[in-house]
Protein backbone atom coordinates (compact mmCIF):
# COMPACT_ATOMS: atom_id res chain seq x y z
CA UNK A 1 0.00 0.00 0.00
CA UNK A 2 2.96 2.24 0.90
CA UNK A 3 4.43 1.56 -2.80
CA UNK A 4 1.12 2.22 -3.70
CA UNK A 5 0.56 5.11 -2.41
CA UNK A 6 4.19 6.38 -3.43
CA UNK A 7 3.24 6.00 -7.40
CA UNK A 8 0.43 7.73 -6.95
CA UNK A 9 1.99 10.67 -5.44
CA UNK A 10 4.39 10.74 -7.67
CA UNK A 11 1.86 10.68 -10.78
CA UNK A 12 -0.12 13.37 -9.68
CA UNK A 13 3.30 15.29 -8.89
CA UNK A 14 4.13 14.73 -12.89
CA UNK A 15 1.04 15.89 -13.96
CA UNK A 16 1.20 19.22 -12.07
CA UNK A 17 4.74 19.65 -13.27
CA UNK A 18 3.29 19.37 -16.74
CA UNK A 19 2.06 22.76 -17.20
CA UNK A 20 5.64 24.07 -16.74
CA UNK A 21 5.17 22.36 -21.06
CA UNK A 22 1.91 23.96 -21.46
CA UNK A 23 -1.89 23.94 -20.23
CA UNK A 24 -2.82 20.39 -20.71
CA UNK A 25 -4.76 17.49 -19.62
CA UNK A 26 -3.42 15.65 -16.92
CA UNK A 27 -2.63 19.27 -15.47
CA UNK A 28 -6.37 19.91 -15.35
CA UNK A 29 -7.00 16.57 -14.13
CA UNK A 30 -4.90 17.08 -10.82
CA UNK A 31 -5.67 20.53 -10.06
CA UNK A 32 -9.70 19.42 -10.89
CA UNK A 33 -8.91 16.23 -8.31
CA UNK A 34 -6.56 19.14 -6.31
CA UNK A 35 -10.14 21.71 -5.33
CA UNK A 36 -12.36 18.39 -4.80
CA UNK A 37 -10.09 16.67 -2.50
CA UNK A 38 -9.85 20.04 -0.73
CA UNK A 39 -13.23 20.47 -0.67
CA UNK A 40 -14.01 17.52 0.58
CA UNK A 41 -11.49 17.70 3.69
CA UNK A 42 -12.47 20.86 4.68
CA UNK A 43 -15.93 19.43 4.87
CA UNK A 44 -14.71 16.48 7.24
CA UNK A 45 -13.19 18.90 9.35
CA UNK A 46 -15.54 20.98 9.88
CA UNK A 47 -18.31 18.58 10.83
CA UNK A 48 -15.92 16.50 13.02
CA UNK A 49 -13.91 19.36 14.52
CA UNK A 50 -16.34 22.31 14.46
CA UNK A 51 -20.23 21.18 13.79
CA UNK A 52 -20.40 17.74 15.89
CA UNK A 53 -18.95 19.50 18.99
CA UNK A 54 -20.31 22.63 18.55
CA UNK A 55 -23.67 22.43 17.08
CA UNK A 56 -25.17 18.71 17.11
CA UNK A 57 -23.59 18.01 20.27
CA UNK A 58 -25.34 21.27 22.30
CA UNK A 59 -28.35 20.12 20.18
CA UNK A 60 -28.54 17.25 21.34
CA UNK A 61 -28.13 17.92 24.89
CA UNK A 62 -31.05 20.60 24.63
CA UNK A 63 -33.74 17.63 22.71
CA UNK A 64 -32.48 14.93 25.12
CA UNK A 65 -34.75 16.35 28.31
CA UNK A 66 -38.05 15.83 25.79
CA UNK A 67 -37.07 12.21 24.32
CA UNK A 68 -38.86 9.71 25.97
CA UNK A 69 -37.43 7.45 29.22
CA UNK A 70 -35.20 10.53 29.76
CA UNK A 71 -35.48 12.29 33.01
CA UNK A 72 -36.73 16.13 32.51
CA UNK A 73 -34.20 17.41 35.07
CA UNK A 74 -31.00 16.53 32.51
CA UNK A 75 -31.44 20.71 31.84
CA UNK A 76 -33.89 22.66 30.00
CA UNK A 77 -31.04 25.66 29.75
CA UNK A 78 -29.52 23.56 26.58
CA UNK A 79 -32.46 24.98 24.66
CA UNK A 80 -30.80 28.57 24.75
CA UNK A 81 -27.92 26.42 22.31
CA UNK A 82 -30.71 26.56 19.85
CA UNK A 83 -30.84 29.48 19.12
CA UNK A 84 -27.29 30.29 17.40
CA UNK A 85 -27.94 26.73 15.65
CA UNK A 86 -31.47 28.52 14.13
CA UNK A 87 -29.60 31.65 13.20
CA UNK A 88 -27.23 28.75 11.45
CA UNK A 89 -29.70 27.13 9.79
CA UNK A 90 -30.54 30.57 8.14
CA UNK A 91 -27.59 30.51 5.79
CA UNK A 92 -29.35 27.94 3.75
CA UNK A 93 -32.18 30.44 2.94
CA UNK A 94 -30.04 31.57 0.18
CA UNK A 95 -31.29 28.47 -1.94
CA UNK A 96 -34.97 29.71 -1.37
CA UNK A 97 -35.13 32.98 -3.81
CA UNK A 98 -38.01 34.64 -1.77
CA UNK A 99 -36.31 34.09 1.54
CA UNK A 100 -32.84 34.64 0.99
CA UNK A 101 -33.33 37.80 2.45
CA UNK A 102 -32.86 36.08 5.65
CA UNK A 103 -28.99 35.24 5.00
CA UNK A 104 -28.64 38.90 6.93
CA UNK A 105 -29.27 37.37 10.25
CA UNK A 106 -26.35 35.62 10.28
CA UNK A 107 -24.16 37.06 8.31
CA UNK A 108 -24.86 40.49 10.22
CA UNK A 109 -23.91 38.18 13.91
CA UNK A 110 -20.81 37.40 12.02
CA UNK A 111 -19.97 40.18 11.04
CA UNK A 112 -20.80 42.32 14.28
CA UNK A 113 -18.88 39.75 16.14
CA UNK A 114 -15.96 39.79 14.30
CA UNK A 115 -15.74 43.51 13.53
CA UNK A 116 -16.63 44.02 17.32
CA UNK A 117 -13.48 41.87 18.59
CA UNK A 118 -11.40 43.35 15.25
CA UNK A 119 -11.23 47.11 17.52
CA UNK A 120 -9.69 46.23 21.14
CA UNK A 121 -7.22 43.21 19.46
CA UNK A 122 -6.23 45.43 16.50
CA UNK A 123 -5.71 48.32 18.91
CA UNK A 124 -3.67 46.44 21.31
CA UNK A 125 -1.79 43.64 18.84
CA UNK A 126 -0.52 46.34 15.80
CA UNK A 127 -0.98 49.75 16.73
CA UNK A 128 0.33 49.83 20.20
CA UNK A 129 2.89 47.12 20.23
CA UNK A 130 4.13 47.75 16.74
CA UNK A 131 4.69 51.61 18.35
CA UNK A 132 6.24 50.58 21.46
CA UNK A 133 8.58 48.24 19.64
CA UNK A 134 9.37 51.01 17.43
CA UNK A 135 10.27 53.79 20.09
CA UNK A 136 11.11 51.43 23.11
CA UNK A 137 15.01 51.19 21.61
CA UNK A 138 14.61 55.06 22.56
CA UNK A 139 14.52 54.31 26.56
CA UNK A 140 18.34 52.35 26.18
CA UNK A 141 19.35 55.35 24.56
CA UNK A 142 18.16 57.68 27.31
CA UNK A 143 19.64 55.08 29.55
CA UNK A 144 22.89 55.11 27.51
CA UNK A 145 22.90 51.56 26.98
CA UNK A 146 23.15 51.47 23.09
CA UNK A 147 25.90 51.36 20.93
CA UNK A 148 26.10 54.13 18.17
CA UNK A 149 25.04 51.26 15.49
CA UNK A 150 21.88 50.81 18.35
CA UNK A 151 21.15 54.44 17.83
CA UNK A 152 21.51 54.40 14.38
CA UNK A 153 19.29 51.65 13.61
CA UNK A 154 16.63 52.70 16.22
CA UNK A 155 16.57 56.24 14.32
CA UNK A 156 16.38 54.46 10.87
CA UNK A 157 13.55 52.49 12.48
CA UNK A 158 11.46 55.40 13.36
CA UNK A 159 12.71 57.65 9.87
CA UNK A 160 11.02 54.48 8.15
CA UNK A 161 7.49 53.98 9.47
CA UNK A 162 7.23 57.60 9.59
CA UNK A 163 8.14 57.86 6.07
CA UNK A 164 5.83 54.92 4.89
CA UNK A 165 2.95 55.88 6.98
CA UNK A 166 3.22 59.43 4.98
CA UNK A 167 3.48 57.45 1.97
CA UNK A 168 -0.11 55.96 2.99
CA UNK A 169 -0.98 59.42 3.87
CA UNK A 170 -3.43 60.26 1.41
CA UNK A 171 -5.51 63.05 2.78
CA UNK A 172 -3.16 66.32 1.47
CA UNK A 173 -1.51 66.18 -1.93
CA UNK A 174 2.44 65.13 -1.60
CA UNK A 175 3.96 67.92 -2.70
CA UNK A 176 7.35 70.02 -1.15
CA UNK A 177 8.62 68.20 1.58
CA UNK A 178 5.24 65.84 1.83
CA UNK A 179 6.55 64.81 -1.27
CA UNK A 180 10.16 63.82 -0.60
CA UNK A 181 9.33 62.51 3.08
CA UNK A 182 6.99 59.81 1.07
CA UNK A 183 10.00 59.78 -1.71
CA UNK A 184 11.79 57.99 1.20
CA UNK A 185 8.80 55.84 1.88
CA UNK A 186 8.60 54.47 -1.04
CA UNK A 187 12.06 53.42 -0.97
CA UNK A 188 11.64 51.60 2.52
CA UNK A 189 8.41 49.75 0.88
CA UNK A 190 10.76 48.69 -2.41
CA UNK A 191 13.33 47.27 0.32
CA UNK A 192 10.31 45.19 2.11
CA UNK A 193 9.07 44.24 -0.67
CA UNK A 194 12.34 42.57 -2.31
CA UNK A 195 12.34 41.10 1.34
CA UNK A 196 9.30 39.77 1.11
CA UNK A 197 9.95 38.28 -2.52
CA UNK A 198 12.88 36.72 -1.48
CA UNK A 199 11.59 35.21 1.55
CA UNK A 200 8.59 33.92 -0.72
CA UNK A 201 11.13 32.40 -3.46
CA UNK A 202 13.25 30.29 -0.96
CA UNK A 203 10.03 29.08 0.20
CA UNK A 204 8.69 27.82 -2.96
CA UNK A 205 12.14 26.80 -3.85
CA UNK A 206 11.86 24.95 -0.73
CA UNK A 207 8.97 23.11 -1.35
CA UNK A 208 10.50 22.25 -5.01
CA UNK A 209 13.14 21.07 -3.94
CA UNK A 210 11.14 18.57 -1.44
CA UNK A 211 9.12 17.51 -4.11
CA UNK A 212 12.24 17.05 -6.77
CA UNK A 213 13.77 14.92 -3.58
CA UNK A 214 10.75 13.07 -3.24
CA UNK A 215 10.47 11.79 -6.97
CA UNK A 216 14.31 10.91 -7.38
CA UNK A 217 14.99 9.17 -3.74
CA UNK A 218 11.34 7.79 -3.08
CA UNK A 219 9.80 7.51 -6.01
CA UNK A 220 12.55 6.56 -8.30
CA UNK A 221 14.61 5.03 -5.80
CA UNK A 222 11.73 2.39 -4.71
CA UNK A 223 12.07 1.21 -8.69
CA UNK A 224 15.66 0.75 -8.79
CA UNK B 1 -37.22 43.70 9.64
CA UNK B 2 -35.47 42.65 6.43
CA UNK B 3 -33.07 45.66 6.75
CA UNK B 4 -33.13 47.40 10.20
CA UNK B 5 -32.80 44.07 12.50
CA UNK B 6 -29.60 42.65 10.49
CA UNK B 7 -28.24 46.30 11.61
CA UNK B 8 -29.22 46.06 15.23
CA UNK B 9 -27.92 42.75 15.46
CA UNK B 10 -24.76 43.75 13.89
CA UNK B 11 -24.35 46.50 16.41
CA UNK B 12 -25.38 44.67 19.34
CA UNK B 13 -22.66 41.93 18.46
CA UNK B 14 -20.36 44.66 17.46
CA UNK B 15 -20.61 47.00 20.59
CA UNK B 16 -20.87 43.34 23.28
CA UNK B 17 -18.05 41.93 21.82
CA UNK B 18 -15.43 45.76 22.13
CA UNK B 19 -16.90 46.22 25.42
CA UNK B 20 -16.00 42.34 26.84
CA UNK B 21 -12.38 43.24 26.05
CA UNK B 22 -12.30 46.15 28.15
CA UNK B 23 -14.17 44.80 31.49
CA UNK B 24 -12.26 41.83 33.50
CA UNK B 25 -15.67 41.11 35.45
CA UNK B 26 -16.49 37.39 35.17
CA UNK B 27 -19.86 38.52 33.71
CA UNK B 28 -18.27 40.36 30.80
CA UNK B 29 -16.06 36.90 30.57
CA UNK B 30 -19.01 34.42 30.55
CA UNK B 31 -20.77 36.76 27.78
CA UNK B 32 -17.25 36.74 25.23
CA UNK B 33 -17.30 32.93 25.93
CA UNK B 34 -20.65 32.60 24.96
CA UNK B 35 -20.57 34.49 21.82
CA UNK B 36 -17.57 32.88 20.53
CA UNK B 37 -19.59 29.75 21.26
CA UNK B 38 -22.36 30.86 19.06
CA UNK B 39 -19.94 32.18 16.38
CA UNK B 40 -17.84 28.71 16.47
CA UNK B 41 -21.87 27.09 15.74
CA UNK B 42 -22.47 28.85 13.05
CA UNK B 43 -18.98 29.17 11.20
CA UNK B 44 -19.58 25.48 10.13
CA UNK B 45 -23.13 26.59 8.35
CA UNK B 46 -21.41 29.11 6.42
CA UNK B 47 -18.97 26.98 4.81
CA UNK B 48 -22.02 23.84 4.09
CA UNK B 49 -23.39 27.11 2.21
CA UNK B 50 -19.97 27.65 0.69
CA UNK B 51 -20.00 23.92 -0.67
CA UNK B 52 -23.59 23.67 -2.06
CA UNK B 53 -22.45 26.97 -3.70
CA UNK B 54 -19.12 24.73 -5.43
CA UNK B 55 -21.19 22.31 -6.81
CA UNK B 56 -24.21 24.81 -8.27
CA UNK B 57 -21.31 26.19 -10.14
CA UNK B 58 -20.11 22.83 -11.31
CA UNK B 59 -22.89 21.21 -11.79
CA UNK B 60 -24.05 24.38 -14.48
CA UNK B 61 -21.23 24.00 -15.91
CA UNK B 62 -21.88 20.12 -16.60
CA UNK B 63 -25.44 21.24 -17.93
CA UNK B 64 -24.45 24.24 -20.04
CA UNK B 65 -21.31 22.11 -21.53
CA UNK B 66 -18.50 25.05 -21.07
CA UNK B 67 -15.14 24.56 -21.47
CA UNK B 68 -13.29 21.98 -19.68
CA UNK B 69 -16.82 20.45 -18.32
CA UNK B 70 -15.41 17.10 -17.78
CA UNK B 71 -13.74 18.03 -15.12
CA UNK B 72 -16.24 19.14 -12.87
CA UNK B 73 -17.00 15.08 -12.09
CA UNK B 74 -12.94 15.15 -11.13
CA UNK B 75 -14.05 17.56 -8.65
CA UNK B 76 -17.26 15.40 -7.44
CA UNK B 77 -15.42 12.39 -7.73
CA UNK B 78 -12.34 14.12 -5.30
CA UNK B 79 -15.18 15.54 -2.98
CA UNK B 80 -16.95 12.77 -2.64
CA UNK B 81 -13.97 10.50 -1.85
CA UNK B 82 -12.96 12.35 0.91
CA UNK B 83 -16.73 12.99 2.05
CA UNK B 84 -17.85 9.43 1.85
CA UNK B 85 -14.58 7.87 3.82
CA UNK B 86 -14.09 11.13 6.51
CA UNK B 87 -17.92 11.89 7.45
CA UNK B 88 -18.80 8.05 8.48
CA UNK B 89 -15.10 7.11 10.61
CA UNK B 90 -13.97 10.52 10.60
CA UNK B 91 -10.45 12.37 10.09
CA UNK B 92 -8.51 9.75 12.21
CA UNK B 93 -9.50 6.89 9.82
CA UNK B 94 -6.47 5.09 8.07
CA UNK B 95 -8.23 5.20 4.33
CA UNK B 96 -8.81 9.31 5.37
CA UNK B 97 -5.30 9.68 6.48
CA UNK B 98 -3.75 7.77 3.49
CA UNK B 99 -5.94 10.29 0.95
CA UNK B 100 -4.50 13.06 2.70
CA UNK B 101 -1.11 12.23 2.91
CA UNK B 102 -0.83 10.46 -0.73
CA UNK B 103 -3.27 12.62 -2.76
CA UNK B 104 -3.69 16.10 -0.89
CA UNK B 105 -0.32 17.05 0.28
CA UNK B 106 1.62 16.08 -2.63
CA UNK B 107 -0.68 17.96 -5.14
CA UNK B 108 -0.86 20.69 -2.80
CA UNK B 109 3.12 20.96 -1.79
CA UNK B 110 3.29 20.52 -6.07
CA UNK B 111 1.10 23.27 -6.89
CA UNK B 112 2.92 25.65 -4.51
CA UNK B 113 6.35 24.42 -5.57
CA UNK B 114 5.01 25.51 -9.02
CA UNK B 115 5.26 28.84 -8.36
CA UNK B 116 8.79 28.69 -8.10
CA UNK B 117 9.01 29.01 -11.77
CA UNK B 118 6.48 31.53 -12.34
CA UNK B 119 7.82 33.79 -9.76
CA UNK B 120 11.13 33.58 -11.27
CA UNK B 121 9.60 34.39 -14.77
CA UNK B 122 7.66 37.49 -12.71
CA UNK B 123 11.26 38.88 -10.73
CA UNK B 124 12.66 38.70 -14.59
CA UNK B 125 10.23 41.07 -15.53
CA UNK B 126 9.97 43.13 -12.41
CA UNK B 127 13.78 43.32 -11.48
CA UNK B 128 15.15 45.25 -14.04
CA UNK B 129 17.01 48.11 -12.56
CA UNK B 130 15.59 50.89 -14.23
CA UNK B 131 14.84 53.32 -11.76
CA UNK B 132 15.97 53.64 -8.36
CA UNK B 133 13.01 51.85 -6.70
CA UNK B 134 13.25 48.99 -9.23
CA UNK B 135 17.32 48.78 -7.98
CA UNK B 136 16.10 48.54 -4.53
CA UNK B 137 13.73 45.72 -5.11
CA UNK B 138 16.32 44.02 -6.62
CA UNK B 139 19.51 44.61 -4.46
CA UNK B 140 17.20 43.54 -1.21
CA UNK B 141 15.70 40.91 -3.12
CA UNK B 142 19.25 39.20 -3.65
CA UNK B 143 20.66 39.66 -0.60
CA UNK B 144 17.53 37.91 0.88
CA UNK B 145 18.20 35.55 -1.63
CA UNK B 146 21.67 34.83 -1.14
CA UNK B 147 21.94 34.90 2.55
CA UNK B 148 19.05 32.77 2.95
CA UNK B 149 21.34 29.97 1.47
CA UNK B 150 24.75 28.48 2.95
CA UNK B 151 26.31 29.16 -0.56
CA UNK B 152 26.13 32.32 0.20
CA UNK B 153 28.04 33.00 3.03
CA UNK B 154 30.70 30.32 1.57
CA UNK B 155 31.33 32.74 -1.42
CA UNK B 156 31.49 36.03 1.16
CA UNK B 157 33.94 34.08 3.21
CA UNK B 158 36.02 32.78 0.23
CA UNK B 159 35.78 35.33 -2.38
CA UNK B 160 35.67 38.43 0.43
CA UNK B 161 38.04 37.12 2.99
CA UNK B 162 40.22 40.12 3.40
CA UNK B 163 36.47 42.14 4.98
CA UNK B 164 36.79 41.91 8.69
CA UNK B 165 33.34 40.27 8.76
CA UNK B 166 32.70 36.81 8.54
CA UNK B 167 29.05 35.35 7.23
CA UNK B 168 28.53 38.90 5.51
CA UNK B 169 25.79 37.72 3.53
CA UNK B 170 23.36 35.94 6.35
CA UNK B 171 24.40 38.92 8.22
CA UNK B 172 23.37 41.17 5.80
CA UNK B 173 19.94 39.30 5.36
CA UNK B 174 19.34 39.83 9.19
CA UNK B 175 20.08 43.38 8.62
CA UNK B 176 17.84 44.07 6.13
CA UNK B 177 14.79 41.97 7.41
CA UNK B 178 15.69 43.64 11.31
CA UNK B 179 15.47 46.99 9.95
CA UNK B 180 14.34 48.70 6.96
CA UNK B 181 11.71 45.44 6.28
CA UNK B 182 10.59 45.37 9.57
CA UNK B 183 9.89 49.83 9.57
CA UNK B 184 8.39 49.18 6.56
CA UNK B 185 5.86 46.60 7.67
CA UNK B 186 5.44 48.17 10.85
CA UNK B 187 4.21 51.53 8.55
CA UNK B 188 2.17 49.12 6.52
CA UNK B 189 0.86 47.00 9.64
CA UNK B 190 -0.27 50.62 11.33
CA UNK B 191 -2.11 51.94 8.12
CA UNK B 192 -3.89 48.77 7.74
CA UNK B 193 -4.45 48.37 11.08
CA UNK B 194 -6.33 52.30 11.24
CA UNK B 195 -8.35 51.10 8.27
CA UNK B 196 -9.34 47.94 9.98
CA UNK B 197 -10.77 50.04 13.01
CA UNK B 198 -12.35 52.49 11.12
CA UNK B 199 -13.68 49.61 8.68
CA UNK B 200 -15.26 48.20 11.71
CA UNK B 201 -16.82 51.31 13.57
CA UNK B 202 -18.42 51.90 10.31
CA UNK B 203 -19.84 48.83 10.01
CA UNK B 204 -20.84 48.57 13.85
CA UNK B 205 -22.71 51.80 13.34
CA UNK B 206 -24.27 50.98 10.28
CA UNK B 207 -22.53 53.47 7.80
CA UNK B 208 -21.27 50.48 6.14
CA UNK B 209 -24.06 48.47 4.51
CA UNK B 210 -22.68 46.65 1.88
CA UNK B 211 -22.89 43.44 3.35
CA UNK B 212 -26.69 43.44 3.44
CA UNK B 213 -26.72 44.22 -0.36
CA UNK B 214 -29.53 45.64 -2.42
CA UNK B 215 -33.11 45.35 -2.36
CA UNK B 216 -35.34 45.70 0.50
Amino acid sequence: MEIFGIWIAALLTLCIYSFLYKDNLFYRFAEHLFVGMSVGYGIVLSVHQGFIPFAWEPFWAAVKPFWPGVPREAGWSGLWKLIPIGVGLLFFSGVSPRHTWLIRYPTAILIGFGAGLSIPNVLRANIFEQTRGTVEPFAAVHAGTLSGWGIFEAVLMVIGVICTLTYFFFSVEHRGPLKWISKVGIAFLMIGFGSAFGNTVMGRVALLIQRVDFLINDWIGSIF
Amino acid sequence: MKRQVPLVLCFLFGVVMCFTQFSPHSFSQSIYDEVVYWALIMSPFALAVGTITLVQTHVIRIRRRTEHWQYSFVVFAGLLTMVVIGLPFGPQHPAFAWLFNNVQVPLDATMFSLLAFLIASAAFRAFRARTFEASLLLISAMIVLIGNVPVGDLIWNTVLSWLPWDNGASEARQWILGNPNLSARRGIILGVSLGVISQAIRLILGIERSYIGGGD
